[in-house]
């Protein structure tokens, strides 16, 4: 973290001046290295007057005597000096002081007296990586953030979760509140410039106040104000370009697949087959090219391998230059960020006005992302008992997304460029002289496969160039509230806010290749999100001696409405147009709204007593129509204590510590998210038939169904150390996720396969750790470690009646079980006589169970995986998780490394179990193919290649788990303060110059493995993560 | 002055507030689904639910590719019998089936499709059989719409029986495990009843359908009428081996349908105005059941990469048992170089010998088809084989020659008697019923065996060639989901 001494130094000069009673206070604001900290805001408390430092840092102003100075700075701790003690004060940066102020449900709260536990992350720490989604932000700079690695696909961030996982059928997505108001549309929307803090609030006691939807943790995101009596102007440019952060797993090359290949058909012949050995083999050179159906030899075709699986040594490729499917498909993506800030205020007005342009290309062809980012945040109190502000934001994004959604979907280049095998070239070739085959126009064309065993007629090139699948996004966000200050004690806000996302869809598929041909068709899918918040607040603070007050009622209605209309047709007419018009049938057409809403009344007090003692409590009671009336009222509540043990006078002698504060807190949270807005209904679905009016059963009423209770409990304990060297939180705490929202299965047989309930239980136990530290620190030279780490524990501790266990894909909930625990086969290792692979036995069966005598023991192992036994092996949770970063400051210079990682828990690699198959003709091989058993003897985990034993001997089976322990070099930014005299020059301010680079380095256990895909820990072929390297200046006036 | 603003400001907002909290603000509903209690509010709406059963046919279920209604069903009954020939592995669907491995995995996809289908429509049905009393509007609309909910709650729990049940003996106790019989809306699992306890209530629901139905004039061949009911009924007694029940119902079901013209049967079998259908599914465009309908799998044309890579073949020894002078034989390609045969427009498609021309799509680009359920020819061979397993070879040979005649004019009144007609019949049935979903549940019913030797199946990717007949495998395993979520149920031997 950004550690920096900031020296204030005033230099007063008093004025006689009998009527005023002021003097001429000017002083210099410095960093620990005596870098000028220019811009910083430094006014009179308790009045509008001030001023901002100059590129030198220094300021002056009239100050009435005894007046206290407000000194603040972006990054930095808001500082109180009093004018006889200013000499010399160190600040803090944001984030390690017990004086800063933190964004909480419905206000702010001071860090020294708050009983809840948040993570707050500062525009410092953002502002010179190239995010574009302010997730990104959030990896690894906090302990109980879990996020996956994110996507490459051009815009997107990853998935969080926070303190664990709360909930198993609904989502376990946090809440968002951008600028105090839950929020309804795409982070992404958000300009990264504009953003202040990021405050994770992670237990009940922060988040309670957002009643039933704070189960799963609040991310509040805050943008800036501008400061009252400053004018600041920035430019802001970064110019980046990006590549994949993950490499392509190790394949085979085309010298050794069709060996490989031959093996499969040989042993397909001989072992499961009952064709003798050298028959076989012979069999095998005479026809493995019937079952791959292209020789990229310049051999003939039965004379490709020879009867001992030996690759013709006088073989050379035909089509060598062709072999890349990945070439035309990858690019250099760059990324491209220029923003501006006109910010400031006058005596009674503050404003930030911005605007953003972003505009990125992904590093796979026609994936892109142009956003255009407009804000405009004024506040004003005109009179000293109104206040009154607007916050107006504006998003405009075009997107081309790469089709990675279906992850064997053909068009997926992904999925297509990697299992496609080494042999096979991408444009069509002579297949006798393997010269190029040009069309009438003499251009070479594409290689559509109409006799190649695998994606028979597809062609993911082409199809992603001719295909369109974008989107265009227009987003209105508007905040604003007025405040009446009845007294200094006493004031009134109402806010009403609204969130409107219009959304469309756009996809073409041609009629060349692909789902679409011959035809073509397109969509059109248009979408309408709209939501309003509007609250009425009565705020009370007040101090009575040594007891300090703080008290909030309010009432607030929430309304969120979704329309969507869908139009798909097929028969394009004439080309290069998609739009519908130009197409001859409708296949569907289709639109409807939804509409969800809340009504809610909250409360919450804070006592004091002495700034020692702290008591807080909260309450929220919420109506939530996705429940039916019989139950929609809920009470979430919280309750917390502090105690600043720093404050009492037995801690007088202890002059080591500085701070310490002992806190704790319980509460109730609700989860009312995924599972649909009209879960408790009895319905029909519509479903006619052609012409006719019809419905279908959908769904079976439930009037009891409710929200998904969390019972939260957090104690904590926050330090400062040796001069606040050594500042750190430790934390335990125990989520009790009861009333689970849980999909119940009901028997098939009653033709409805689920109905919601409120059955279940879990939680999630852990242990967060987090310590800053300065290793050295002096005025030339500082360096900084900020370490988090995470561990916890999720369990199931009950489950829907009647349901003993339920299985779903690679995993089994069980009661004492986590909800990511794999349950798979089996996998038993390889048969040394004849390389069949080999599964522990579930059931005996004289056709396929044999038993390894091991001397001592026997084990009864079977070699078909139908008949391979299911055991629990792991969890995709980790055993902990963490991030570490470094921070260098050398005079002007600022060097920051984050580290993420994980350690322990599990990953299944289904993309490596893909290209793991003992013999599927034309889908390509993982390097580890090499190592697979070929003659009685062998000893290795790598069963024969036999395509009779496909699906059998790559069967989903714990052979695919792998240790998905990383570490990943997150982000690394470089920092140059521009000096002073330069920046003078052009009058400017400040200026600095960065360079920066995420996902620099990935280490796992397997090259090519996604190993933070998700949180299931099951990789697919999905966009990998993008490495960034950018430069960029930054300059304010 | 400013407290008393402040006031007025503070009274006008609380008054914002609680004008926008009236009791009905918490009160949402769908826009594009209807509560239960207004289906059957009225016939009206009742009408939309039997509707809603003829489209449960085909709708995608459970996301699954294989899987777009009853054609799923229809596809998995031929791909695991030996009259249909898959000639490569292309996409890889259905190949588990023809291997005969999905249908015996209690996690697959398979049993579970096929259990749930026809539960849904069950269910559907127990919803109107239930309510549709209450529901005002005319007495004649009640009885339509209650007739064709038990057609369809025979005709489901007829098809489970059959796929999940041990096979029903004639003379023999069939006390084995049948399937759960769902009579009423529930949420609560029943056992499996006995093989014969289900039979039974097939029959007193079809006579309820029958009475029910008699003098329905129904809109069209989407909708069940007395024939489909009695055709049902006819399928049943087919199954149960009661010759002289099958023959009389067969007969009655086909009275008012004739049977094609030769021109009629090259048309595609996509369109169910045809005479001969008697009922069958009915799709308009935009109601697409894109790569999961039926003709998407069956057609010779649809441009999907199943079709170019796996036209659908007929077995080489069943095709060389059609005459030459007869329609049929010209519904397969046994050169596969035959140009005459449509293919999709792709220079990826392939031709395959023995590949079939008998399914098309009009458009190649839209996978739409009406789908043939019940045919007046099937009624034909339903009352040719009884009135022949029945020792009535004359009349057999009769009723058999009315069919085959028309589809041949050289065929001659067959001379053929006793097991020689038996099988000739069977050869008739094979031929003309290919591709509609009948031969899995022919080789049961008939306790056959599986056997696809001497033929153009190619042995690697059929897996396995034979399969012997009452072996265990002829039941489908219960899905997995069932058994966990139904403490009653019990498994299939595994």
């Amino acid at each position: 973290m950004r550690r920096i001494l900031v020296l204030v130094t005033v230099l007063s000069f008093l004025y006689s001046s009998a009527l005023s009673q002021t003097r001429l206070v000017s002083g210099r604001v410095v960093g620990a290295n005596n870098e000028p900290v220019p811009n910083a805001s430094v006014t009179i408390k308790g009045t509008t007057t001030g001023t901002t430092t100059k590129a030198d840092g220094t300021f002056s102003l009239q100050a009435p005597e005894g007046a206290i100075l407000l000194i603040s700075s972006v990054g930095f701790s808001d500082l109180e000096v009093s004018l006889d003690n200013a000499s010399l004060i160190q600040l803090r940066p944001t984030g390690q002081d017990l004086s800063e102020v933190l964004v909480v449900a419905y206000g702010t709260a001071r860090k020294s007296t708050f009983t809840g536990t948040t993570a707050q992350i500062s525009s410092k720490e953002i502002e010179n990586r190239p995010l574009i989604n302010v997730n990104n932000a959030l990896t690894g700079v906090a302990p109980g953030i879990q996020t996956t690695a994110g996507g490459g696909q051009p815009g997107t961030g990853p998935s969080i979760r926070i303190r664990g996982f709360g909930s198993i059928n609904a989502s376990n997505d946090p809440l968002y509140v951008v600028d105090g108001v839950p929020y309804d549309g795409s982070i992404a929307n958000l300009n990264v410039n504009d953003i202040e803090t990021i405050s994770v609030l992670k237990d009940a006691a922060s988040a309670a106040l957002y009643g039933s939807r704070a189960a799963n943790g609040v991310v509040m995101v805050t943008t800036k104000k501008g400061r009252r009596n400053t004018t600041r102007f920035t430019l802001g440019v970064t110019q980046g370009i990006s590549s994949r952060a993950i490499p392509e797993y190790d394949r085979v090359n085309a010298f050794e697949y069709y060996p490989l290949m031959w093996e499969a058909l040989r042993n397909a012949l001989a072992y499961s087959g009952t064709t003798p050995l050298p028959t076989a083999s012979q069999n095998a050179t005479n026809t493995i090219f019937n079952q791959l159906r292209y020789n990229p030899f310049n051999v003939p075709n039965n004379e490709i391998v020879d009867v001992n699986g030996k690759i013709n040594p006088n073989a050379k490729l035909k089509w060598a230059d062709d072999l890349d499917w990945t070439d035309e498909l990858l690019r250099l993506g760059n990324r491209q960020d220029y923003s501006m800030v006109l910010s400031g205020g006058a005596q009674k007005t503050d404003y930030f006005l911005s605007l953003g342009y972003t505009d990125e290309k992904g590093f796979i062809i026609r994936s892109d992302y142009r956003r255009i980012t407009g804000r405009m945040n004024i506040n004003s109190q005109p009179v000293n008992w109104f206040r009154t502000g607007v916050n107006i934001s504006g998003t405009i994004t075009k997107s081309n997304q790469a089709s990675d959604d279906g992850s064997t979907s053909y068009v997926n280049p992904f999925y297509g460029t990697r299992t496609i095998a080494s042999i096979y070239p991408v444009y069509a070739h002579d297949p006798v002289t393997g010269e190029y085959l040009l069309d009438a126009t003499g251009k070479r064309y594409y290689d559509l496969g109409a006799n190649r065993p695998v994606y028979n007629g597809r062609h993911p090139i082409q199809e992603t160039k001719l295909n369109e699948n974008n989107f265009k996004r227009n987003v209105l966000s508007a905040r604003a509230y007025g405040e009446l200050i009845f007294t200094p004690w006493l004031k009134f806000t109402t806010n009403i806010s609204t969130d409107i996302t219009d959304n469309l869809n756009a996809t073409y598929e041609n009629k060349i290749v692909g789902d679409g041909a011959p035809g073509g068709r397109a969509r059109r899918r248009a979408t309408k999100t709209t939501s309003y918040t509007f609250n009425q607040l009565l705020n009370f603070s007040q101090k009575f001696g040594n007891h300090s007050i703080e008290a909030l009622v309010g009432h607030e209605n929430y309304d969120y409405t979704y329309n969507f209309l869908d139009g798909f047709r097929n028969g394009q007419i004439v080309d290069g147009v998609s739009e519908l018009a130009n197409f001859t049938t409708t296949s569907t057409l289709n639109s409807y709204v939804d509409r969800a809403t809340i009504e809610s009344w909250l409360s919450r007090v804070n006592y004091s007593f002495n700034d020692k003692y702290l008591l807080s409590a909260s309450y929220r009671r919420d109506g939530n129509s996705r429940f039916s009336d019989k139950v929609r009222w809920g009470n979430f509540w919280s309750v917390g204590a502090g105690w600043r043990v720093d404050q009492e006078e037995f801690m007088n002698p202890v002059t080591w510590v500085d701070q310490l504060k002992l806190r704790a807190s319980y509460g109730t949270v609700g989860n009312d998210n995924g599972i649909g807005l009209y879960p408790f209904r009895a319905l029909y679905n519509i479903a006619s038939n052609a012409s006719e009016p019809g419905f279908l059963q959908a769904s079976f009423e439930n009037k009891d169904l409710s929200w998904e209770v969390n019972k939260q409990f957090d104690i904590g304990i926050d330090f400062g150390l040796f001069g606040n060297r050594l500042t750190g939180t430790i934390e335990y705490f125990n989520r009790q996720s009861d009333n689970l929202l849980f999909e119940v299965p009901l028997p098939i047989s009653t033709g409805i396969l689920s109905v919601w309930k409120n059955v279940g239980s879990m939680f999630n136990r852990g242990v967060e750790i987090q310590l800053a530290g300065d290793v050295i620190r002096n005025k030339e030279f500082s360096w900084n470690v900020n370490v988090n780490w995470t561990t916890f524990r999720n369990e199931i501790t009950k489950l829907p009646d009647g349901q003993v266990e339920i299985i779903s894909g690679t995993k089994k909930l069980m009661v004492g079980r986590s909800i990511y625990d794999f349950w798979l086969r089996e996998w038993y290792g390889v048969d040394p006589n004849d390389g069949s692979a080999l599964y522990r036995m579930d059931i005996y069966n004289a056709s396929n169970t044999r038993i390894i005598d091991k001397g001592a023991t026997k084990d009864s192992v079977t070699t078909t995986s139908n008949n391979g036994r299911y055991h629990y092996n792991g969890s995709a949770i980790p055993d902990f998780y963490g991030g570490i970063t470094n921070t260098f400051r050398y005079k002007n210079f600022e060097l920051s490394i984050l580290i993420n990682y994980q350690v322990g828990g599990k990953v299944y690699d289904a993309t490596y179990a893909t290209l793991m198959h003992p013999g599927t003709y034309g889908t390509a091989l993982h390097v580890d193919a090499l190592k697979r058993w070929q003659n009685p003897g062998d000893v290795t985990d790598v069963p024969r290649m036999d395509n009779a034993q496909v699906g059998i001997y790559n069967a989903q089976s714990d052979r695919f788990l792998t240790d998905a322990s990383f570490l990943n070099l997150r982000a690394v930014n470089l920092i140059y303060q521009l000096p002073a005299k330069l920046l003078g020059k052009i009058q400017a301010q400040s200026g600095r110059v960065f360079i920066s680079g995420e996902n620099l380095a990935l280490i796992s256990a397997r090259k090519g493995m996604n190993v933070g895909q998700t949180f299931t820990g099951v990789t697919s072929n999905v966009y990998v993560p993008a490495r960034i390297v950018s430069a960029g200046i930054n300059v304010s006036f | 002055m400013k407290k008393i603003f402040a006031n007025i400001f503070l009274v006008s907002l609380l008054g914002l507030s609680v004008s926008s909290c009236k009791k009905d603000y918490l009160e949402t509903f769908p826009t594009d689904q209807v509560a239960s209690d207004e289906v059957f509010g009225t016939t009206i709406n009742a009408w939309g639910a039997i509707n809603g059963i003829h489209r449960s046919l085909y709708v995608q279920y459970l996301g699954n590719q294989d899987q777009g209604g009853i054609s799923g069903n229809m596809i998995y009954m031929d791909v695991m019998g030996e009259d249909l020939v898959m000639t490569d592995r292309a996409n890889g669907w259905f190949v588990g089936e023809y291997q005969w491995l999905s249908h015996r995995n209690a996690n697959s996809r398979v049993p579970y499709f096929n259990y749930y289908i026809f539960y849904r429509v069950i269910a559907n049905a127990n919803m109107i059989i239930g309510n549709v009393d209450n529901a005002e509007g005319p007495e004649a609309d009640k009885k339509a719409i209650k007739g064709q909910a038990y057609a369809y709650r025979a005709w489901a729990h007829f098809n489970l029986v059959q796929l999940f049940g041990e096979r029903y003996v004639a003379g023999g106790a069939n006390d084995g495990p049948g399937v759960p019989l769902m009579l009423t809306t529930t949420t609560e699992g029943q056992p499996r009843a006995t093989v014969a306890e289900v039979y039974a209530q097939i029959h007193k629901d079809l006579d309820e359908a029958i009475d029910l139905l008699t003098g329905y004039d129904r809109a069209n061949k989407s909708h069940l009428n007395v024939n489909v009911a009695k055709g049902i009924k006819a399928r049943v007694a087919l199954t149960q081996q009661n010759w002289a029940l099958a023959a009389q119902l067969a007969n009655e079901a086909r009275q008012g349908y004739s049977l094609m013209s030769n021109a009629q049967y090259m048309e595609g079998f996509n369109d169910y105005t045809n005479p001969e259908w008697i009922w069958g599914v009915h799709q308009q465009a935009d109601q697409q059941t894109y790569f999961y309908s039926f003709f998407a799998y069956m057609s010779c044309n649809f441009n999907s990469t199943n079709i170019r890579g796996n036209p659908k073949a007929i077995n080489s020894a069943l095709y060389d048992k059609i005459t030459d002078t007869d329609i049929r034989k010209q519904l397969w390609d046994p050169t596969g170089a035959n140009t005459d045969f449509p293919i999709p427009p792709h220079t990826a498609s392939t031709r395959k010998p023995y590949m079939n021309r008998k399914f098309r799509v009009a458009d190649p680009n839209i996978s739409i088809g009406d789908v043939p359920l019940m045919r007046a020819a099937e009624m034909y061979l339903i009352e040719a084989e009884a009135l022949a397993r029945a020792g009535q070879d004359a009349e057999a040979a009769q009723v058999l020659f009315e069919l085959a005649n028309k589809r041949d004019p050289d065929y001659t009144l067959s001379t053929n008697t006793g097991d020689d007609l038996i099988e000739e019949i069977m050869i008739q049935r094979r031929v003309e019923l290919w591709g509609e979903g009948f031969r899995w549940y022919d080789l049961k019913r008939l306790n056959l065996p599986l056997d696809r030797t001497g033929a153009n199946h190619d042995p690697t990717l059929a897996r396995v060639l034979e399969i012997p007949a009452g072996d265990k495998q002829w039941q489908f395993l219960i899905p997995q989901d069932e058994i966990n979520a139904n403490k009653n149920v019990v498994q299939n031997p595994l």
